[in-house]
């Protein structure tokens, strides 16, 4: 019990650290932001229900005041700007990669995390993500998902990366995903 | 850590957090039916003017953290001033800005631990178990305490990479900074049970 | 941090004193190129190290105290032939140095061994060979015995004296550099003392046995 606890709080933290890095690039030339890629994380390695309560910890402190989202920002002006679909998009996503993950937990490798990656961390959040410009920016569900468009090769390309440290996570600590 | 609290005492840092959050969440909704554009001018201009109330410091704050939001607005208003729509898009800005505005004034005058007073407030009334609030509020406190360390931490994995590589430090980081972040959680669960008491 | 600093270490082995806080690490880090003086320059065996990263690599190694701060990779032959890939070496041949300095420390069958399994030790060990396998000049080495038990210590003193490149060695362990050609002590971004081992460890070391001994914790 204990240690589920501090499994979540310490997956929050590293949600907020992972903001604090700047922003690496891929080979490609791609920037990448290191805390979506933390949202990934929780759900592929801490599984949905615990996933999701991490990622609500953390959203839950940046909404009472602290700076955790990268670049600082944070407050609860930032529930009120136009990416709150996905703000609220974050915990879902990380409950529905969690719950693939967990169904495919025993087969290893690389290719089944990242595929739960994507389908929470790209679909499920861009569909939120989407709903929530097209409210705030007062435009059609099409129009705002052209607004979204030019991300998504590059989070398709997170959900790969989450699928490789995962992998690795698991490699290094044999039992994590079974924990 | 450092919350988004002004150092600055304004008017606003007496108000009682509850009714400040009840009635940010009222205005919100209010201004999601903003249809004119002098309706929303006045709107945000009030917002405006309650960040005046707390001095030219505070404003000069409350600027820098809508600093986002700004240029947001900006290209919302770029974007409808091309397509000819000048007017609705002047709406939709000024309602973001009001709406961002008055949250961030919030948050700018209400301190970290009056937020949390009203959401153990809340959850008692909503009837949550005690130990699940305990629970809550020891997970908060965690999380406080160790976002800096694990920040310290990959700062560390960031330096000795760029001692050893001349190209910028990639997702290869990611993995010892989670390894880092899941050690440290079986430490500390340790700690927790070597403590005792309930969990 | 530092003030008015200007000195010239040319000495094989060098020893840094002081306590905690007093700008040791700092130091490291200036001398390392990991940072930027205010003012000033900071050049090692005529390299500029914070403005020409590159050079710098093949000329000042630096090894931090917490090998697992440190390690960025699974296994022991990634870690190795990370910084040669950033370095003119090709995937090949990064893998033969690997392979060879894991020889010269009698660690051939490390190559693939992932590294969690490796006890503290041999991880301090793994990130000695990292920074060897670089050929620096310099290396600086960041208070690198802390936490480890005696025989281990001694086992990596001794690895540590039988190396050609010269050493910036900072640490609390005082006997580990009675033999340098040179320690300097350093207090609050000062050197308060600059010598011979002789001429300044006793110093040191009576300083700190007198703070000891009282009671006040304000400058603990």
């Amino acid at each position: 019990m204990e240690r589920n606890l501090t499994m979540i709080a310490l997956f929050a933290a590293l949600i907020a650290a992972l903001g604090l890095i700047p922003k690496f690039t891929l080979a490609s030339g791609v920037p990448i932001s290191a805390q979506s890629l933390g949202i990934m994380l929780c759900g592929t390695v801490l599984g949905a229900k615990r996933g999701a309560l991490a990622v609500l910890l953390f959203l839950g402190l940046v909404a009472l005041g602290l700076p955790l989202l990268a670049g600082g920002r944070g407050g609860l002006g930032v529930f009120g700007g136009v990416t709150v679909g996905y703000l609220i998009g974050f915990p879902v996503a990380a409950f529905v990669t969690g719950l693939l993950a967990q169904v495919w937990r025993d087969r290893g490798g690389w290719i089944l995390p990242a595929v739960a990656a994507l389908v929470g961390g790209v679909v499920v959040l861009n569909i939120l993500g989407i709903v929530g410009m097209a409210v705030k920016l007062d435009k059609t569900l099409a129009e705002a998902t052209l607004l979204a468009t030019p991300f998504i090769p590059g989070d398709i390309l997170k959900c790969v990366l989450a699928g490789l440290i995962t992998q690795g996570l698991q490699k290094a600590r044999p039992g994590l995903l079974q924990a | 850590m450092i919350s988004l609290t002004s150092d600055v005492r304004t008017p606003f840092h007496t108000l009682p957090a509850g009714p400040k959050l009840l009635g940010l969440c009222l205005f919100t909704f209010a201004v999601f039916f903003l249809e004119s554009i002098g309706g929303a001018l006045a709107v945000t201009g009030l917002v405006g003017l309650s960040y005046l109330a707390g001095g030219v410091r505070f404003a000069f704050q409350g600027l820098r953290l809508m600093r986002p939001v700004f240029w947001v607005a900006l290209i919302i208003l770029a974007y409808h001033l091309a397509v000819g729509e000048t007017a609705p898009g002047l709406v939709v800005a000024l309602r973001l800005v009001a709406a961002v505005g008055l949250a961030n004034l919030v948050t700018m005058t209400t301190r970290l631990d009056d937020m949390l007073a009203v959401v153990e407030r809340l959850l008692t009334r909503v009837g949550m178990p005690q130990r699940t609030r305990h629970r809550i509020a020891l997970a908060i406190a965690l999380v406080i305490r160790f976002t800096p360390v694990l920040a310290e931490k990959g700062g560390a994995l960031n330096e000795a990479w760029r001692a050893r590589s001349v190209k910028r430090p990639g997702w290869r980081l990611v993995l010892p900074f989670a390894l880092l972040a899941i050690d440290d959680a079986d430490r500390v669960a340790e700690a927790l049970k070597a403590r005792g008491g309930e969990i | 941090m530092f003030s008015g600093l200007d000195i010239a270490l040319a000495e094989h082995r060098v020893g840094v004193i002081g306590r905690n806080g007093s700008g040791k690490t700092q130091m490291a880090r200036l001398i390392a190129g990991l940072a930027a003086p205010d003012a000033g320059d900071v050049t090692v065996a005529g390299v500029e190290v914070a403005k020409d990263r590159k050079a710098a690599l093949s000329t000042v190694g630096i090894l931090f105290q917490n090998p697992d701060h440190q390690i960025i990779f699974p296994t022991v032959g990634e870690e190795l032939t990370f910084g040669l890939t950033s370095q003119r070496y090709d995937k090949a041949e990064a893998r033969d140095r690997a392979v060879e300095i894991l020889a010269r420390f009698n660690r051939s069958d490390w190559y693939d061994r992932p590294v969690h399994g490796l006890s503290q030790g041999q991880r301090h060990l793994v990130c000695l060979m990292a920074v060897l396998v670089m050929a620096p000049k310099l290396i600086i080495l960041d208070e690198p015995y802390a936490g480890l038990d005696l025989a281990t210590t001694l086992r990596l003193r001794r690895y540590l004296d039988a190396l050609d490149p010269a050493l910036i060695h900072i640490t609390h362990d005082l006997t580990a550099i009675e033999n340098y050609d040179r320690v300097i002590w350093l207090d609050w971004g000062e050197v308060r003392r600059d010598g011979k081992p002789g001429e300044v460890l006793p110093a040191y070391e009576q300083e700190m046995r007198e703070k000891g001994g009282r009671d006040d914790f304000a400058d603990l």
